[in-house]
């Protein structure tokens, strides 16, 4: 997966409710992608002539002009960027009308982000926007995301799921710091109730599986949490 | 009663039919039968005495008797014997009485002749005392017999009554007459009773049909199938009109349902809304976004306000099925314009800096419940300054009608189109207006206002023009 710092996939937000935009954006800010939002339709559509983006993300009801518009418009000018809706359930039937206007996919309100990002990096893959290889390397380490395996120069490595879900958080991420708490939560799960010290017992199987000796790959932030450091970044 | 009440109507109809109908036959056998028996003892005794009264007559003057004044009349066996004789027949036998109730002569005398029955003390005592015709009925040897005492006078104005002649005759042969009658008329009725209760049930049954029809329309609308209607044939007679009354409201069932669902439907669409913006908020925190107390703030804000439209939107529903019953709206008098002395200042923190108005009216009581016709005003208000401009002002006055009082919001904002206006006072229905200040609107606002102001029986219409501006005009009733 590349996702050069210079070169983020840019993202468009049309919707008008203003924390469901803030939420969407600064999550989606949060996993790298770089976010613009507007929140009408025709400045959705102006701010595509300015600036070329890689999705659309598009709210049905729009005060100005509806989504299905939007989305007709777009590709009225010959754009084939992939387009996201996001629909009320009452909107249901026009799904149909919504694919048929030149949406990609959709997703109902009352979505989880977890299930707006799988569709978003599904979107992007199909466009060729990362990479098809479902694959993530750093520091000649493979981790093959399809099959669950994992090998570090070449030798294969048995990781739990929770071990392999630590690791690919934090291949993705790479220099990012995180708390024990944003371990806990994304890879044991949100509803997960017992303390953060499990997350410290988990990273000392990781290490000890990869053979990471210091200075460590993945490091101890006093005081806060944890950060990978690959040596050299993987293609 | 118990199994009386077990039956179907279809059966105690017919039972009391058939009840009625043999009890009405069986009263017009038994009348035309004694009718029939009185005729023939009449005819019969007619008879006698037609027969009886020239012979008599003729007897008197040959035997001399016929003289008035005669001190000298007598009875005797000859002459009575005569008489008995005379009037004897093969069905009939006549004897003579003498003044004293001894038998003088009795005409029968071959033995196919009929027994003559003893004389009866007290009719005889009747004819005595110048009755001219005693007729009974007696028997003799078990047969039925017509009796007919007749008193002997020389003329028959006399008053001298110098004995009495008693006629019998057989009733045998009108009793088997009357016995073939009988029978006749048993087999006849019969034969009525039994094609009457037939008819009747069919009768009952067909009537009936319809009601059976309606029955089964009512066990699948029971299951919740709205759409079976009971099928109206004869639209004239009752069981028609109950069909068509019970489609109607069948049709008001089926609309009250189907907006109920629709109202559901949006209210759970209406929560989702701002559901979906904590879900998404608190997923992107949870994922690390609480590592950064900007995002941290900023997010929490954001579902603070979501939380906030969740409970008014939820308060908004609870208005709405409180109203539905009628115990929890409270009236009291008010007088307008204290009402509105206090409400200035409720009304100024929800205009915040705006210009807001409220020009006094005439003096009046009106009856209503205070804390509804506050969120009235509020709702109306909230609107006013929702969708008009901030220099704009907003005015509220009242003026006295005949019998209510009309009180009106008006603003100098965007206004509505007829369209909008033709669907405002539906729950959940928004327009296209924009928000001009505060949060945006769930779209209950005016529908709950309506049925705040009609639980006062009062009624609720909006002026608006696009571009200029709207007035909202609801009536009280006076106290
Ligand atoms: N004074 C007004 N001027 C212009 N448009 C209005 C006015 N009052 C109501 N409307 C229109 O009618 C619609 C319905 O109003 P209503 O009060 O029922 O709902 P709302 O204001 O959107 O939401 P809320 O439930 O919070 O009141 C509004 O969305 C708006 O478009
Ligand atoms: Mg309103």
């Amino acid at each position: 997966m590349s996702m050069d710092k210079n070169n983020k996939i840019k993202i468009l937000v049309i919707e008008d409710d203003p924390v469901i935009t803030d939420f969407l954006c600064t999550g989606l800010k949060y996993e790298g992608y770089e976010v613009t939002s507007r929140t009408a339709g025709k400045a959705g559509l102006d701010a595509l002539q300015q600036t070329t983006f890689d999705l659309i993300i598009l709210d049905v009801m729009l005060p100005d002009i509806d989504g299905f518009e939007v989305c007709r418009r777009i590709r009225d000018r010959g754009s084939d960027i992939p387009i996201l809706i996001l629909t009320v359930k009452k909107e249901i039937s026009d799904r149909v009308k919504g694919l048929d206007s030149g949406a990609d996919d959709y997703l109902t309100k009352h979505f989880s982000f977890d299930e707006l990002l799988a569709r978003i990096r599904a979107l992007l893959r199909r466009r060729g926007k990362i990479s098809k290889n479902r694959k993530l390397q750093a520091d000649a380490i493979v981790l093959n995301l399809e099959t669950r395996e994992v090998s570090r120069k070449g030798k294969r490595i048995d990781l739990t799921p929770t071990e392999f879900g630590l690791l690919e958080l934090f291949m993705r991420h790479p220099h990012r710091v995180f708390t024990r708490e944003t371990l806990l939560n994304r890879v044991l799960g949100y509803d997960y109730d017992g303390g953060t010290n499990i997350i410290d017992v988990h990273i000392s199987h990781l290490r000890n599986k990869l053979g990471d000796r210091p200075p460590r790959l993945i490091r101890t932030i006093y005081a806060v949490g944890y950060a990978f450091y690959p040596e050299e970044t993987g293609t | 009663m118990r199994v009386w009440d077990r039956l179907s109507l279809q059966a105690r109809l017919g039972l009391l039919y058939a009840v009625l109908l043999i009890f009405s036959v069986v009263l017009v056998g038994c009348y035309s039968y004694w009718n029939i028996w009185q005729l023939f003892i009449s005819n019969k005794s007619s008879h006698l005495r037609a027969q009886a009264k020239p012979i008599i007559e003729h007897w008197l003057i040959d035997n001399d008797l016929a003289k008035p004044d005669n001190p000298h009349l007598k009875l005797t066996h000859q002459n009575a014997f005569i008489l008995a004789r005379d009037l004897t027949s093969r069905n009939t036998v006549a004897i003579v009485l003498s003044r004293k109730g001894d038998i003088i002569a009795n005409g029968k005398r071959l033995p196919e002749e009929p027994e003559a029955p003893i004389p009866d003390k007290q009719y005889f005592r009747r004819a005595l005392s110048g009755e001219n015709e005693v007729t009974y009925r007696s028997q003799v040897n078990g047969k039925p017999v017509l009796v007919m005492l007749i008193p002997l006078r020389p003329q028959p104005a006399s008053s001298q009554i110098f004995g009495v002649i008693q006629i019998s005759t057989l009733l045998t042969d009108i009793k088997e007459i009357l016995f073939r009658h009988g029978a006749m008329l048993v087999s006849l009725v019969a034969i009525i009773l039994i094609l009457g209760i037939v008819t009747g049930f069919w009768l009952i049954g067909v009537s009936l049909k319809d009601l059976q029809g309606l029955l089964t329309s009512c066990h699948q609308i029971s299951k919740g199938n709205f759409s079976q209607w009971v099928p109206v044939k004869n639209r004239r007679d009752e069981i028609g009109q109950l069909a068509t009354s019970f489609n109607q409201m069948l049709e008001k069932l089926e609309a009250t349902f189907a907006s109920q669902q629709r109202f559901v439907v949006n209210a759970a669409h209406e929560l989702m809304t701002p559901l979906t913006g904590l879900r998404g908020s608190l997923e992107v925190l949870l994922r690390g976004a609480q590592d950064d107390p900007s995002a941290m703030a900023r997010l929490s804000k954001g579902m603070y306000k979501e939380v906030n439209r969740l409970i008014r939107l939820c308060e908004q529903l609870l208005g709405l099925s409180q109203l539905e019953s009628s115990s929890n709206v409270h009236k009291q008098p008010i007088i307008l314009s204290d009402f509105f002395n206090e409400f200035k200042a409720d009304a100024q923190v929800l205009a915040g800096g705006r210009s807001l108005a409220i020009q006094q009216g005439p003096y009046v009581k009106v009856s209503a419940d205070p804390d509804l016709l506050k969120q009235i005003l509020f709702n109306l208000l909230s609107n006013a300054l929702r969708y008009s401009p901030t220099e704009t002002p907003v005015v509220i006055r009242w003026k006295l009608l005949p019998k209510q009082v009309e009180i009106q919001v008006s603003d100098q904002g965007q206004g509505m189109d007829a369209e909008t206006l033709s669907h405002i006072f539906e729950p959940f229905y928004q327009g296209k207006a924009t928000v001009v200040s505060g949060d945006k609107g769930i779209g209950l606002g005016l529908s709950l206002t309506k049925s705040m102001v009609e639980a006062h029986e009062g009624t609720i219409r909006i002026e608006s023009e696009p571009g200029k501006g709207t007035t909202v005009s609801f009536t009280l009733p006076l106290e």
